[in-house]
Order: structure tokens, then C-alpha cells, then sequence
């Protein structure tokens, strides 16, 4: 979400997801809505049912992709000059915002002479797409009253995520389609609270409501209701930590509700790091795969058996109402943290989940009005809402942005991390299937959802699949230089010819012991999106 | 009987959905009409999310690693030596050598009390979750 | 209009002395009511304190009542295992007799067709002993929802067979048919809340039927679906077309009133012991037709809604002369590729594409 944070100054959706209904061009990016967000993606239906245009920008032929009136079918890892030359468009075209650009925006200079000096023909081969369909792509991105540009992981699991996102952002401002309602740059986010646990601090140079770590004004504070120093120096991101090795500097560990053992690249080194500390603790709701190489396991109690809050990819803080006990001897996870917490000399005592919202209202400015009694009576609040008076934000940066003026950020053509070669010849893309979520700890165990999907396949084109004698179902070895899998072959034209994608649910084919850990400097994502791999028979060697 | 309104962990969307509870038990779902984003329907995952919350494979009680495995003990024994554990470590090697990661799957208050435990009992700014995976 | 019949007697009740009743009801009963809680939505629920609930009879419930005799998930035995097999014990439930009191003429519809379903060949013990002892006490739409079409199934707006007593809603008070033996033993049990009607009452108990059937805002056409569907007439590219839209939730299965297909599962508990469940399925999941080995007859990607609209609106019609869509509009606009029943019999009405 850095590139966001740095061309606006917030990183989330600045529209509500019903807003998408709305808009009159709705411009998707790196994101398998019908599959990732089923929501979102029947909003999108919705618009273009009533007659909006749909235009999907994916390596893959998804499901949205045949419903989009554009599909812009890009070599991964071109996102940046496929941007660009359609914003080269908007502006041959006349079609910028001149009065949005002067208003509200800075650096439009240096985006103009950037994209001036590019030569279209030769950006338009670099991303496999026809110079006329990324014409017709702008235009009517630009010639829109009402657009959204939506995008998710596709776009940001790029050694380039940071310069992606920022890239979308500068075509945004520059056709000034941002501000208004039914108009916006929403990133969809993956999991449930993964929004709250950004908001909440839950980051290494973060203290809760985006204050720097750094800052020491933003540390007082906190020190000032927290009652004791903290440390100054921002900490290590997840990849980092995973990733440090046996002998890292890392020694100890506490986990909780996280699986990097099934989730985070390069699965054997992450497996060396953990196994190497001197202590990991975790906790979670079933034994996952990290929770196995554990030396201490808290049994946690679930979403029904607790009470709290969850913030939502449209900033919405909505409530998580107890519907049973816990089973067994399980705790809520606050329980665990407050009784480790006494037992290290810093005593937390919390009545309640409400005490401690009442704790982030004080501490967190976008969280300024958010109580529990406010959002058991509604459906939550969107951030940011100031106070108790203040209704929450449907969509942010009317007037101004966040960060005052639009920043643009002009970025060129950046390679993934490893492209295919002779050795290994096809591309590698992996992402999320609809019946499953993240490590599939819980879809996994749901009867119903493990009959209509329960193993891995590979998706690989016909043309593919031929060279290589494959049968569809046939079960098919995966190799990269890291490592090797089994899976079945699903042969379709979805993909085109060199490359292959698959879904990191499953623990029986776990993808990321062949994803490369190049990741970006900027937000410190992994580059899941483009490894070179190669598909073999399982009698050939 | 009776139906308790909450929110889906299933994707960022962020359904409004009725828990089905009988007996004690969750055994079934349903969406909220009136929900912004859910309006009357869920999707496939939603609409079985109970099956994960009932399934007799969940983790009920603490398990400390004895002799190479992990054995069933006490509330206290679990969380006596996992405080010692982490405490020493930090004491020896100071609160860089410690990782926390929290959960983008568990709710704000969580993850606001385990990155203050970590910045305040820990003495640790290495907090973070898998936000971009 | 089926006009008030002789066998049927009709009652005025105040809409004062409504709770009266309702609390006189639950005395004896559990007592199961459209209510509107605190977040606005409308649901069927089970009421301990008839005076902390709001009892809404106009929107639509959100839930039918399929729910309360086919439970989404129910534990039907539980088994051992032995060094000789299995060995199965059947789950014991303690169902009280219940009322399920307000219910609008496209549920009570549906009910009457689960009755159908679970007793027509084998009787099914587990719907029964949730069924019986059951009393039904319905209320006529006077007003029906914007998704409405239950005149286009035969189904509503007003009934005046199948519930134990029938309430149509005139103002200050309801009017009540009793269609049932029992229904007449809740009157004269309860006569103190009752008086005889007059002709004015059935009078504007028709004039109130009149203008609810002018309140539709849907034509839906499913007389000539029905009849196109049985002509062979209606394009495989329909099917095709809508299935391809089709992602794939359940929603409009698991909230549909006769939607009973159902699927059973055994679960390990531990080493020596497990349960059997029973739970919703829909025929739109692609693992509803999956045979061992990975086959599927059903080509999800262009069949996925095929026998879901045949089943309601052809197999149905030949089985028993009536569709088994009752008109509830509960699938209509939460579709999330926007399949619904009502998208299905207009295209299926306009032939070609």
C-alpha cells in the first residue's frame, strides 16, 4: 500500500464497494474478482448490465475477463508500460484533467516529460498488447464521467508493486477521476482485516493510525498512555523475519492466527529460519503447518467466539459479535496476550474488547470516533472518522488529499525478479481460487467446500501441454530453481501459451516452495506473481 | 435458537452474516439483507463458514513440545514458559532478536494489544502480518 | 379470487388484542415470528419475550421456513466404531410444538410442498418430527415486495387453504379463516378474542385482495416458460448463457422455501467415534453431479443452471401440476451474476436470443 500512501497519502479504497455499481467505466487490474472478491465482482456485473464498460487488464482470460467488453491480456510484470502508454493516449488525446492536474496535483511535469519521450509502438510490443486496443482502452477510460480503476494482488506481487500502484494512481489524477463519487482507485484487499491490522500498527515502521515509528512526536504520545519507552528504530518486515535463516538475528518468535509456513516465498528457507530459532510460539485455531514446528501452541478461540471488530477493504469498522463459548480450553487471543504480557512485567488489563477500542480511539486519529456502541447500532463506520459526531467517510480525498496535493510518481519498466529461460521455460503466476481462503487453515476443513475443490491444479495452455504429452488431470511435476511440487495439469486456453498458474491454498502442493523471494524494496511484497518454473512428466527425470 | 449478526472472515469484502446457533452450536449461516456489502447474499465460502468453526480437528487446549512432540498441558505451564522463553531472549539478546506476527485474520483490538505487547513488553518494532501476501 | 368458501368460517380480531392472543399462544407452544431486530433485517425467530420484539408482517422475512423442518446442517445419527463395524445411533430431538405465526402465502406455499417432497415416497423422519405438531398460521400480502411475483406462480398474494388460520389485515383488524379442524379448535379455544364476521368484512376482505394484486411490480411470465420449457422450445444457448454468469454461491438454492436437495456426510469425531450429518446442497455446485474418478454429466461452465429451472418449472409442473417456484422472490436480485428465476423466464420468453 506504499504506493498509494505516496501519490494520495492513504493507502485503501477511496470509494465504498457499492459505489462500483455506479461508475460508467470500471477498469480492473491484477485482480480475479469473481474468484477473490464475489462481492465486488457482482457490482462490477451489476454496472455493466445497466451498461457500464468493463475493461480487465490480466495476463489470464478470467471469468470477468470474458464478461469485459476489454480484455488487455499484458505479459506479466508490464503493468508499468501498459499504464503508461495510456496515459500517452489521454494526453494526445487532449483528455487529461488540466484543471484537476493544476488543482490538486504536483509533479505533473515531470509524468508529461516522461511520457513524452515514450516511443508507443515500442511499449505496445514490450506488453503484448495491440497499440489499438490500449488506445480504445484510454479513451474510454478517459472520455468516463464516472471511473474506478480496481486492482489487487496481481498488481502489487510485482518486484515493481510500489511503482505499479503508483503508476495507477498518476493515471487517475491525470484524468482527474478521483475525488468524486462512483470515482476512484480502490484496491481490493485480500483478507478479511488485513486493512485493521495496517490501520492497527501491526507494521514494523507503524504505530497504530499510520503514525511513523520514527517520528518522536508520534512516540511520546504513545509512551505517554503506554506508560513506558519505545523503541525508536523501525523493525523488520515479515519477509525479513521469515527469511533470516537458521543462524538469523531473529531468535524468538510468537505468532498468532499467521501461517508462513504455507503462505510466504521460498517455503524452504522459511522453514530453515523457523526451525533454526531458539523459541517460536504460536497461536491459532488448528494445528497449521508453522503451529507443527511450534514449541508452545495456544489453542485461540474462533471469529463466532469473540467479540471485536474487523475493518473491511471499503475502510468499514464493523463489529464481530460472540455467537458461542469457545471449545475446550480455548481463549480469545486478547486473553493470551494480556496473561504473556503480565508475566513480562508490562500488565495489560482490559474489561473488555470495547475498553480497547476505546484505547485506539484515543491514540488513533482515523479511529477517533469509533466506539463499540456506535457500531453495534449501525452497519460500522469508514475511515477516517474523526469523532463521535462524525458519520465516517464513504469516499476520501473530496477536496483535498490525504497527503494535501496528488503527488505524481512517474516510473519506467522495471524486469521481475527471474524471467524464464531455456532451463526453465514457463512463467509461473499464482493467486486464489474461489472456494478457498489464504492457507485454507479453515476452508479446508469444510466438507462442502473440499468436495467442489479439493486439490491444486496447474493451468496450463493447450499449445503448452501438447509439447509436453499432457493429458488434462494428469498429475504433472513443478520445478523451479527452489524447488519441486506435484499437481494435476488443467489444460486451457485461460492461459496463454509460456505460461502456467496455480493457487497456494493447499498444503499437498505448496506453491511457495517454488516462488522466488525477490520482493519490493518499496512495501516489502513478495514478487508472487512472475518465477520461471518447468513442467515434466512424472516418469521423466 | 437463535441468530447472532457478524462479520465473515472470509475475504476483505466483509460480509454482514447471521450465525445460526442451536444448542450452543453454530450449525449454519445466513446473509443480512440490509447489509451494505452483503445484501442478501454470500458467496459459496460464507454460506459454509460454519463447517470450519465446528470441525473436531480445532486446537481445545494448550500444547507444550515435550521430548521432540507436542503434548497436551496446562494454561499456566503454557504461557509460565513461553513468558520465560521470550523474556530471556529478550534480556540476552535485547528486543531485536524477537519476531511478532500478527494476524490479518483476527480483529483490530487483537492486533492492537500483540503490536503494543511487542513494542512495550517485548521492546520490539519487528511487528508485522502478511498484508501483501 | 378464490372467494371465501363455504367450509370455511371467518372471524374478526382486533389488532388490539393480537398479542393478547399471540401470548395466550405461547403459552403452550413455541412460538416462531417474522421480527425485526435492531439491524433492520426481518427474520423468521424463535420469540421468548413477545414484548422485547417487533413483529413486522409486511417485508417480506429474509429466511422461509425451510429452515425450521430442513435445517441447513443437522446431525442425524451418531456412530461407534467396533471391531464388528459400525455402529449407528439415531440423534434423538426434542421438537416442541411449535406456531409459526405470519407467514406470507409464497412460504406457507412452500411448506406445503416440503410435505410433498418428504412424504410422498419414504416418509422422512427427519422432517416429520420437525413438521408435525406444527400449526401454520398465515397472513395474506397486502402489499407485496418490489421482487414479488407470486400471482405469476399460483401462490399468492392471498391463500385461503393450507394454514390452520388464514389473517388478512384490514386496518384495525384482521380478518381469520379458519381452514383447518385445528385452526377451528385455536378459535374456540381461544374464543374471547374472536367475534363473527359481517358482510362488510368479507367485503373488504375482497377489495383488499383486489388491490394487492394491482400492487405487483413484476409481470413475470411463467405460465408461458412453463409452457415453452415442456415445448422443448427455450434455446440451449439460454442455459449456456446464464450458467456462464453463474458464480457459483448456492445463495439462490440455500434461500429458496423449496430448494430441498440435500447431502449427507460423515464426519470423525475421534478415533472410535463420528457423526452423520445432513445438509443444504444446490444443484449449481459442480460437486453436486461429480462421480468418483472426476467425471461430471453436467458441463458446470454451460449447465450449472439447467436443472434447476427445469426442475421448478417443468418436472414439478408434470409431477404434481404446479411449478415448485412459489413466486417469493428471495433469488431475485442477490444473484451475484444476476441468474436469477426471473432473468431465466424472460429470456426463456423471448425464444431466441
Amino acid at each position: 500500500m506504499a504506493g498509494l500512501a505516496t501519490t494520495f497519502g492513504s493507502g485503501a479504497m477511496t470509494n465504498s464497494i457499492n459505489e462500483i455499481e455506479n461508475a460508467e467505466v470500471i477498469l480492473v487490474s491484477g485482480s480475479n474478482t469473481t474468484e477473490a472478491h464475489p462481492q465486488v465482482a457482482r457490482r462490477m456485473l451489476a454496472a455493466v448490465d445497466r451498461g457500464a464498460r468493463l475493461i480487465v487488464i490480466d495476463p489470464r482470460r478470467t471469468r470477468l475477463a470474458e464478461y469485459s467488453h476489454l480484455h488487455l491480456a499484458l505479459r506479466p510484470g508490464t503493468d508499468i508500460p501498459l499504464l503508461n502508454a495510456m496515459m500517452r493516449v489521454l494526453l494526445d488525446e487532449g483528455l487529461a484533467d488540466d484543471l484537476f492536474i493544476e488543482m490538486r496535483t504536483e509533479n505533473f511535469l515531470a509524468l508529461r516529460d516522461m511520457l513524452n519521450r515514450l516511443d508507443l509502438t515500442e511499449t505496445a510490443e514490450l506488453t503484448g498488447v495491440p497499440l489499438p486496443l490500449i488506445n480504445q482502452a484510454a479513451q474510454l477510460y478517459g472520455r468516463a464521467r464516472k471511473a474506478v480503476i480496481c486492482y489487487c494482488l496481481g498488481v502489487t506481487q510485482h518486484v515493481c508493486g510500489t511503482e505499479n500502484v503508483q503508476t495507477i494512481a498518476n493515471l487517475a489524477m491525470l484524468a482527474g477521476h478521483i475525488e468524486k463519487e462512483d470515482t476512484g482507485v480502490d484496491p481490493l484487499r485480500g483478507q478479511n482485516n488485513v486493512q485493521g491490522a495496517c490501520d492497527m500498527g501491526a507494521l514494523p515502521n507503524m504505530l497504530p493510525s499510520y503514525q511513523a515509528v520514527a517520528n518522536q512526536d508520534y512516540r511520546e504520545k504513545f509512551e505517554r498512555t503506554w506508560g513506558t519507552r519505545l523503541p525508536e528504530a523501525p523493525g523488520r518486515t515479515l519477509v525479513e523475519m521469515t527469511h533470516g535463516g537458521a543462524q538469523g538475528s531473529i531468535r524468538g518468535m510468537y505468532i498468532m492466527g499467521e501461517n508462513p509456513m504455507l503462505s510466504d516465498p521460498t517455503l524452504k528457507k522459511v522453514e530453515e529460519t523457523i526451525r533454526g530459532l531458539d523459541f517460536l510460539a504460536v497461536s491459532d485455531i488448528f494445528l497449521t503447518e508453522t503451529a507443527q514446528l511450534a514449541q508452545v501452541v495456544f489453542p485461540a478461540a474462533c471469529f463466532a467466539e469473540k467479540s471485536g471488530t474487523f475493518t473491511n477493504s471499503e475502510r468499514r469498522v464493523q463489529m464481530v459479535r460472540q455467537a458461542v463459548a469457545p471449545p475446550g480450553e480455548c481463549r480469545a487471543d486478547s486473553e493470551i496476550i494480556m496473561a504473556l504480557s503480565g508475566r513480562l512485567g508490562y500488565a495489560m488489563k482490559y474489561d473488555s474488547s470495547a475498553e480497547v477500542m476505546e484505547e485506539i480511539a484515543l491514540l488513533s486519529p482515523i479511529y477517533g470516533g469509533m466506539h463499540h456502541d456506535r457500531l453495534d447500532q449501525s452497519w460500522g463506520l469508514q475511515w477516517p472518522c474523526w469523532d463521535r459526531g462524525h458519520a465516517g467517510t464513504p469516499f476520501l480525498h473530496k477536496y483535498y488529499f490525504t497527503r494535501g496535493r496528488g503527488h505524481f510518481m512517474p516510473s519506467n519498466h522495471t524486469e521481475p525478479g527471474e524471467l524464464p529461460d531455456r532451463e526453465y521455460p514457463l512463467l509461473l503466476m499464482t493467486g486464489r481460487i474461489y472456494h478457498h481462503y489464504h492457507t485454507g487453515t479453515m476452508t479446508r476443513k469444510s466438507e462442502r467446500l473440499n468436495r467442489e475443490c479439493d486439490h491444486a491444479v496447474l493451468q496450463i495452455n493447450p499449445e503448452d501441454a501438447k509439447a509436453l504429452g499432457l493429458r488434462q488431470g494428469e498429475t504433472v511435476r513443478l520445478l523451479s530453481r527452489r524447488g519441486e511440487i506435484t499437481l494435476a495439469a488443467s489444460i486451457t486456453d485461460q492461459v496463454a501459451t509460456g505460461m502456467v498458474y496455480t493457487a497456494f491454498h493447499f498444503r499437498e502442493a505448496p506453491i511457495n516452495l517454488l516462488t522466488n523471494d525477490a520482493f519490493d524494496v518499496g512495501s516489502g511484497c513478495p514478487e508472487y506473481k512472475v518465477c520461471a518454473v518447468r513442467v515434466a512428466k512424472m516418469m521423466s527425470s | 435458537m437463535h441468530d447472532v449478526l457478524t462479520t465473515c472472515v472470509y475475504c476483505g469484502c466483509g460480509c454482514g452474516l447471521y450465525l445460526h446457533v442451536e444448542d450452543g452450536q453454530v450449525c449454519g449461516s445466513q446473509p443480512s439483507r440490509h447489509h451494505p456489502v452483503s445484501r442478501d447474499n454470500l458467496c459459496v465460502k460464507g454460506w459454509h463458514i460454519h463447517e470450519s468453526v465446528t470441525h473436531p480437528d480445532r486446537l481445545t487446549t494448550p500444547l507444550i513440545r515435550k521430548n521432540g512432540t507436542l503434548t497436551p498441558a496446562t494454561w499456566e505451564e503454557a504461557l509460565d514458559f513461553t513468558a520465560q522463553q521470550l523474556g530471556r531472549i529478550r534480556d540476552q539478546h535485547t528486543g531485536k532478536a524477537i519476531g511478532v506476527l500478527t494476524s490479518a485474520k483476527c480483529t483490530n483490538e487483537e492486533n492492537y494489544l500483540l503490536q503494543k505487547f511487542a513494542r512495550t513488553a517485548l521492546n520490539t518494532n519487528n511487528v508485522d502480518h502478511c498484508a501483501r501476501l | 379470487m378464490p372467494h371465501t368458501a363455504t367450509t370455511t368460517s371467518s372471524h374478526l380480531l382486533k389488532k388490539d388484542h393480537l398479542k393478547g392472543f399471540l401470548r395466550k399462544l405461547a403459552k403452550e407452544y413455541r412460538l416462531v415470528a417474522p421480527v425485526r431486530n435492531r439491524h433492520s433485517d426481518v427474520l423468521f425467530t424463535v420469540i421468548d419475550d413477545l414484548d422485547a420484539v417487533e413483529i413486522e408482517l409486511c417485508e417480506p422475512p429474509q429466511n422461509s421456513l425451510k429452515q425450521f423442518f430442513l435445517p441447513q446442517q443437522e446431525q442425524i445419527s451418531t456412530y461407534t466404531i467396533t471391531l464388528e463395524g459400525y455402529d449407528f445411533r439415531p440423534t434423538q430431538t426434542h421438537i416442541p410444538p411449535t406456531v409459526y405465526f405470519g407467514v406470507h402465502p409464497c412460504d406457507l406455499s412452500g411448506v406445503l410442498y416440503m410435505d410433498v417432497v418428504f412424504s410422498r415416497q419414504q416418509r422422512d423422519p427427519f422432517y416429520l418430527r420437525r413438521r408435525q405438531g406444527s400449526v401454520l398460521i398465515g397472513v395474506n400480502c397486502n402489499s407485496p415486495a418490489p421482487n414479488c411475483f407470486c400471482n405469476a406462480t399460483g401462490s399468492g398474494p392471498f391463500l385461503e387453504m393450507g394454514s390452520d388460520l388464514q389473517l388478512t389485515d384490514l386496518g384495525d383488524r384482521f380478518l381469520v379463516e379458519a381452514g383447518r379442524t385445528s385452526g377451528h379448535a385455536l378459535i374456540e379455544r381461544w374464543q374471547g378474542f374472536f367475534s363473527p364476521s359481517a358482510d362488510k368484512d368479507r367485503a373488504a376482505h375482497y377489495q383488499t385482495f383486489l388491490e394487492a394484486r394491482g400492487r405487483f411490480s413484476r409481470q413475470v411470465h411463467v405460465e408461458q416458460a412453463i409452457r415453452r420449457l415442456e415445448a422443448g422450445t427455450v434455446p440451449d444457448e439460454v442455459f449456456a448463457e446464464l450458467s456462464l454468469r453463474c458464480q457459483d454461491c448456492g445463495g439462490c438454492a440455500y434461500l429458496c422455501p423449496t430448494c430441498t436437495c440435500f447431502t449427507i456426510s460423515d464426519q470423525q469425531l475421534d478415533a472410535t467415534s463420528g457423526q452423520r450429518l445432513r445438509s443444504w446442497d444446490a444443484c449449481t455446485f459442480a460437486g453436486f453431479t461429480g462421480m468418483a474418478g472426476g467425471h461430471n454429466p453436467v458441463q458446470a461452465k454451460t449447465g450449472a443452471i439447467r436443472q434447476r429451472f427445469i426442475h421448478k418449472l417443468r418436472d414439478d409442473v408434470r409431477l404434481n401440476g404446479r411449478p415448485s417456484c412459489v413466486g417469493c422472490g428471495r433469488c431475485v436480485s442477490i444473484c451475484f451474476g444476476g441468474t436469477d428465476i426471473v432473468r431465466f423466464v424472460e429470456r426463456a420468453c423471448q425464444g431466441s436470443l
